[in-house]
């Protein structure tokens, strides 16, 4: 019996020396491994406004028009050149020649047409149809020349143009595959090829072999990797690790505890956008109790030590928000930033000392008979967690009490969209000041995305100013004037700016932080493997 | 036996029944709603609205789990309302993995258990035995994603010996083995505790019992005494442990499967719960409790076969 297990025993490790001996698996020559947290829904650029299906589509396909590192200049994408009628109808793009699907079939005028009808009809069901601005007809007028016309001028129609959902898609393609369109197939004119889709696993594509119109950001106009795999590793340290080992070459999605090792690891590079548009932030609802009194949200504002929440929420790797919105995004106004008040909390309780707000018998204030205090919704996340927390001692000291209720993410966002809560954090990305504040502050858009129930006929007016002028020194000015008003009552709490960082593995060169709509990679044509 | 297995056969019929009842219902009470998910955060009430109707979430409760169960007694389980791909696609897709990773953690841990467990039993009170038991207790106290992150630290990242991002291909070829090894190393470590405990418990039993003490006395070798007198008695007890294991260890893959990016039905139920994708969290739920089940009515079988008396049972 003893001489039977000891033979065992020695059996058993006699079994793995052929694994010990074998290294790591690691991703093919050519192959690019990109690693990221969640899947996307689909691959249909307008039914879909996940950040994983941007991620893909525009490698899959392109835009009219393509945007600068800097987010605010248009380039050039599919469309060479354009013009703007003097009534700021009718955009006319003259298209370049010797563009292909990936099928190999040309590319025409009568394609745009066709995306952007489709992408503004209702029957699609786009959540972001509104994007597509009011559309009255896309037509082709020859094979190179498309005629986007419009019911009214709208000044943002280029920037938006420039976003996913716009990517160009192949009429064929649409029509076999119906409602399975960007989940069994896609035929776009990107970079890259659809191969496969795993759902919440793995998308795979191929190099587009005629894609040589890369927009004119880029060094290359061509792709220079062969294959690209969007691999699905939901557990941020075995992305980092599997990153640190070369199972997978680059990842966007780095948990913001671990960027400090992450800049010692001499194998990883890492790529920062310093423009980069996603912005965290409490919104009140203006209607209800507590919080629809302006000396509270004023005292809120002046309460909340947003430079330390950058640091505990994010250790350090966001710039706390002194404004609504990002200095350097187009359309940006200096002069309400301003408006926003410091971090004071001796102020604050001044405001509400001023306001009648009275210490009560438990510290927390008291005005004829109504308790300072409010209930905030989030989504559960780690940051949300410890951002509430923050932001609830802070009030504390000032005498206002702030009740947390945290959301699983099954059931946030329907949440979200009742009238229970009067205040909810939330962050988003944006491209001008007049995306933001048009989608957040435009009375038509409640109960959502305006959930603050922002109603000021001045502000619409503003904003309507914004989209539909003619002269940019005018929309630039009502924007600004949105921005102003908003601000002066305080209807948020900017609380931080995230920070994008891309990393990359020891084999891959080329790989630069983009950010649109918060994708890293955007069109990634410089990106190589060296091995 | 035969009788015996169309007996245990016919019971898992509504057990089954109320599976699918609880599933669907379950679904129903997570105050969540796929059409807001499916829509984003900035879609409009109506366009929410309309993503609803599409999905035939606007009609009575009644109706669609009626609609449901006609479509699972033509075996289409549905299509998922996030993507569009069918239910027995993705699952098709993903049960193999499952498969794979259950069959590799017992492959390695029942055996090991078994053989730990026996051999404390049989040299009770030695360094040896205690030496086992701490490890047992230690392997059954240590969360799966715990055992899983070391080994992803050390064995995955330090020395970089084996893969840890997701499947590498089939058991058979080496990439495929390769790429189990960790997965089927954490989630079997947390197997190994349990079987060792109540192998050396059982055979300790059995060792003091009457018939072994004539076996020993007919003049066998210890050998023959433990492995053909000892053990096959000690196993009844094991094997109703593995079969009640195996559901846990259902519960341990779902969480092996997120750590190691292994494409897995416990994957696909996280991720099918948490996008409110409600046809296929219910689909996954579905083959989960089949598992189940079957685990179950194969200890009765193997329990029936081990020891006669059970069949009269």
């Amino acid at each position: 019996m003893r001489r039977t297990v000891n033979a065992a025993l020695l059996a058993l490790p006699a079994l793995l020396p052929p694994l010990w001996g074998a290294s790591a698996q690691a991703p093919g020559r050519n192959t690019l491994v990109v690693m990221r947290e969640i899947d996307a829904d689909n691959y249909d650029p307008p039914r879909s406004t996940a950040r994983g299906a941007g991620e893909v589509a525009y490698m899959l396909s392109d835009t009219l028009v393509s945007l600068d590192w800097d987010q605010k200049t248009v380039r050039p994408g599919l469309a060479e050149s354009w013009t703007v009628s003097e009534d700021g109808k009718l955009y006319t793009f003259k298209l370049r020649r010797g563009v292909t699907f990936c099928d190999g079939k040309p590319f025409t005028a009568r394609d745009v047409a066709y995306t952007v009808t489709r992408w503004a009809d209702p029957a699609t069901r786009s959540p972001v149809r509104w994007r597509a601005g009011p559309v009255k007809e896309v037509r082709a007028v020859d094979d190179h020349t498309v005629e986007y016309e419009l019911n009214e001028p709208y000044g943002e129609l280029l920037y938006q143009l420039t976003l996913f959902f716009g990517s160009m898609v192949d009429q064929a393609t649409v029509e076999k595959l119906g409602q399975n369109h960007g989940v069994q197939g896609f035929n776009g004119t990107g970079p890259y090829c659809w191969a496969s889709w795993t759902p919440r696993q793995e998308l795979v594509m191929t190099r587009h072999p005629n894609y040589n119109w890369g927009p004119p950001i880029y060094q290359n106009p061509s792709p220079q990797v062969e294959r690209i795999v969007w691999r699905v590793v939901p557990e941020a340290n075995t992305r980092l690790a599997g990153l640190q080992t070369g199972q997978g070459d680059v990842t966007q999605y780095i948990p913001y505890f671990a960027l400090p090792q992450l800049r010692a690891v001499p194998s990883v590079k890492l790529s920062k956008q310093e423009n980069y548009f996603w912005d965290h932030f409490m919104g009140f609802k203006v209607d209800k109790p507590v919080v629809n009194d302006p000396a509270v949200r004023r005292a809120v504002n002046l309460a909340v030590n947003r430079a330390a929440i950058a640091q505990a929420a994010f250790f350090g790797a966001a710039t706390p928000a002194d404004a609504y919105l990002n200095p350097n995004v187009a359309g940006f106004d200096p002069e309400a930033a301003k408006m926003v008040p410091s971090f004071n909390p001796d102020e604050a309780r001044k405001v509400l000392d001023e306001a009648g707000w009275k210490p009560g018998p438990d510290g927390v204030r008291v005005k004829d008979g109504q308790r300072a205090s409010f209930v905030v919704y989030a989504i559960s996340t780690q940051i949300a967690r410890v951002q509430s927390e923050a932001i609830q001692a802070d009030l504390r000291r000032v005498g206002v009490e702030m009740r947390i209720q945290l959301w699983d993410a099954t059931v946030a966002w329907g949440k979200l969209a009742t009238q229970e809560f009067d205040a909810f954090f939330m962050s988003y990305p944006y491209i001008s000041a007049t995306d933001a504040f048009a989608l957040y502050f435009d009375s038509r858009n409640r109960p959502t995305p305006n959930r603050m129930n922002w109603v000021d006929p001045e502000t619409d007016r503003l904003l309507a100013e914004a989209k539909t002028a003619l002269d940019p020194a005018v929309r630039e000015r009502a924007i600004a004037g949105a921005q102003r008003r908003v601000s002066e009552a305080n209807v948020w709490l900017p609380l931080a700016r995230e920070q994008l960082w891309v990393a990359s593995g020891p084999r891959v060169e080329g790989v630069r932080a983009h950010g649109i709509y918060g994708i890293g990679l955007y069109k990634g044509l410089d990106i190589r493997l060296t091995r | 036996m035969a009788r015996h297995a169309l007996h245990r056969l016919l019971l898992a019929v509504p057990v089954l029944f109320g599976v699918l009842l609880l599933g669907f219902l379950l679904m129903q009470v997570v105050p969540t709603d796929p059409a807001t998910v499916r829509a984003g955060p900035t879609a409009t009430p109506e366009v929410i609205a309309a993503i609803r109707s599409d999905l035939g979430l606007d009609r009575p409760l009644w109706e669609q789990f009626g609609r449901y169960l006609w479509r699972l007694g033509q075996g289409d389980l549905g299509v998922s309302i996030i993507n569009n791909v069918a239910v027995t696609q993705e699952l098709g897709a993903t049960v193999g993995p499952t498969l794979e990773l259950m069959l590799a953690s017992l492959f390695w841990s029942i055996p090991l258990g078994i053989l730990l467990g026996t051999l404390a039993a049989y040299w009770r009170g030695s360094i040896f035995d205690r030496a086992v038991m701490a490890v047992a207790v230690a392997c059954a106290t240590v969360p799966v994603f715990f055992l899983a992150l070391l080994l992803i630290w050390f064995v995955g990242f330090k020395w970089q010996l084996l893969p840890f991002t997701g499947r590498g291909g089939p058991l058979w070829t080496l990439d495929g083995l390769k790429a189990v090894a960790l997965p089927a190393i954490a989630l079997g470590g947390t197997f190994i505790g349990p079987v060792a405990r109540m192998t050396r418990t059982a055979v300790l039993d059995v060792l003091g019992a009457d018939h072994v003490r004539t076996a020993r006395a007919k003049g066998l070798g210890e050998r023959a005494v433990v492995l053909r007198h000892a053990l096959r008695n000690a196993l009844i007890p094991v094997v109703t442990l593995i079969g009640l294991q195996i559901g846990f260890l259902l519960g341990g893959a779902v969480v092996t499967e997120t750590v190691f990016s292994w494409p897995g039905v416990g994957r696909l139920a996280v991720g099918a719960i948490l996008s409110s994708d409600f046809p296929m969290a219910q689909g996954t739920i579905l083959v989960l409790s089949l598992g189940f089940i079957l685990v179950n009515l194969s200890v009765d079988m193997i329990y029936a076969a081990l020891d006669p008396r059970m069949r009269a049972a």
